[in-house]
């Protein structure tokens, strides 16, 4: 099977500081991958590089084959198609959350505002938000704010999304709609790539999980393998750390 | 008659306002057309050079360096002086003075202005501009949709400020023949000699403009923060 998004021989350097070295790693349409690893290890800049928002240093970023990192590629397109879910949710304040879902698609995809709106109130639905159409995103909580955020990138049917820890930001009571919206792309077939800390995700949802440490990737495979018998050392401390 | 006591039991005369007043209305006339047109030429300069501190290109970034540089470093009287009297031996053409005017004031505020926009758009998460790029958004898009009108929402209480610092900074002008309020007043006071009467009134009647304006920014920014 050919792969959707196929990261090869990437690195990224801040200066002198190697946040990312020589990272390989192939996603299949379909599949749902969830990067774990302590603070600092490089995840999200992986996923940030991965969408773009930083330019890598070094190695290539395929995404059906064409190469996203060629300075020709139309970065714009590709973003259409692979979306993404930040930490901190990144509504646009001053519009109502409806508007901060019709917006992408009436721009780039030149919906009517008409389809815009009737794809919307479908996805605020898909994200257990259907009476909240109207309001400004200031008057949800957290959790609700971060249902949005994926709704808005849903809006653009993409081919895969990308989450940088989607529920890191959250009251920990507010993180089960969350993932239970996630828990259900998964199910619907949604290419994903998921930075978490949230091990039971990681563990019931993946096809593929995938540990980094200090810009490596330590070890992958899948998830109950690398929970229940991590091969790395570094695996074994950070895991016994964190589920305990 | 109206009066109000001044010195020793003399009854000052308000009559002089029959003759005074018209002048100082004309005058507020020349000196909100300076203003405005002052703060409006401001903005879209103010606009540009904080985009251009903001971007990437260094021949951008350098030219609004030294305009900044110029405006910062040197008195507006001078400006005033320069752009009326100098700038016409240059180009080989006289320049009317209330659009000298108004080139001064906008080259000045301008300066100003850029710093308030820069200030703005620095303020806005880097995270809006990266949800625009990531939904597909082109940088002008994301820019237009999605960073400004935050960004203006922001910088409106600041602009508003800077308005009304140029609206007092029209004074100056007087020195190059715009007949704004102060210019009115020195005319009123060279001709009657009536100096104590001449400058207390035009003071109190840039106070009553500037209270009304301040009255106006208070809401202004009331309504930002709601």
């Amino acid at each position: 099977m050919t792969s959707l998004i196929k990261v090869e021989n990437l690195s990224k350097n801040f200066g002198d500081l190697e946040v990312l070295k020589h990272i390989n790693i192939e996603v299949a349409e379909g599949e749902v991958i969830c990067i774990i690893g302590p603070s600092g290890s490089g995840k999200s800049t992986l996923l940030r590089c991965i969408n773009q928002l930083e330019t890598q240093s070094g190695g290539n970023i395929y995404y059906t084959d064409k190469n996203i990192c060629d300075k020709n590629n139309d970065l714009r397109k590709y973003r259409e198609e692979v979306g993404m879910v930040f930490q901190r949710f990144n509504l646009f304040p001053m519009k109502s959350v409806l508007k901060n879902i019709m917006l992408a698609p009436v721009l780039t995809k030149k919906k009517s505002k008409h389809e815009a709106e009737q794809k919307a109130i479908e996805l605020f639905g898909k994200v257990g938000l259907a009476n909240k159409v109207n309001v400004m995103p200031s008057t949800l909580s957290g959790g609700q704010q971060q249902r949005v955020a994926i709704a808005r990138a849903l809006a653009m049917e993409p081919k895969a999304l990308l989450f940088d820890e989607p529920t890191s930001a959250l009251d920990p009571e507010l993180v089960g709609d969350v993932l239970t919206v996630m828990r259900q792309l998964a199910k619907d077939g949604m290419t994903m790539i998921v930075v978490t800390h949230e091990m039971q995700f990681a563990r019931n949802v993946c096809d593929r999980v995938i540990f980094m440490d200090e810009g490596y990737i330590v070890e992958e495979g899948n998830p109950e393998e690398i929970f229940t018998n991590p091969k790395n050392q570094r695996t074994k401390t950070f895991l016994s750390r964190i589920v305990g | 008659m109206a009066g109000f006591m001044l010195g020793k039991g003399d009854i000052m005369d308000l009559s002089f306002l029959k003759v005074l007043m018209p002048m100082l209305l004309s005058g507020l006339k020349i000196t909100l057309e300076v203003s405005l047109s002052g703060i409006f030429f401001g903005f879209l300069i103010g606009c540009l050079s904080g985009f251009a501190l903001q971007c990437k290109n260094k021949i951008a970034k350098a030219i609004t360096n030294v305009y900044l540089w110029i405006i910062r470093g040197t008195p507006l009287i001078v400006q005033a002086l320069y752009v009326y009297f100098v700038i016409p031996k240059i180009i080989g053409q006289d320049i009317q003075s209330n659009i000298a005017g108004i080139i001064v004031i906008s080259l000045n505020s301008g300066a100003f202005i850029a710093e308030i926009v820069r200030g703005s758009l620095e303020g806005i998460d880097p995270g809006q501009k990266e949800a625009g790029l990531s939904l597909g958004l082109t940088p002008f898009q994301t820019l237009w949709h999605i960073v400004l009108p935050p960004a203006f929402r922001s910088m409106l209480p600041a602009l508003f400020n800077q308005f009304i610092i140029t609206v007092k900074d029209t004074a100056i002008l007087s020195v190059i023949v715009v007949n704004e309020i102060t210019k009115q007043i020195q005319n009123y006071a060279a001709v009657t000699f009536n100096t104590i009467e001449a400058y207390s009134a035009g003071a109190i009647f840039y106070l009553a403009i500037i209270s009304i304006l301040i009255v106006i920014q208070k809401q202004i920014e009331r309504r930002v923060k709601a």
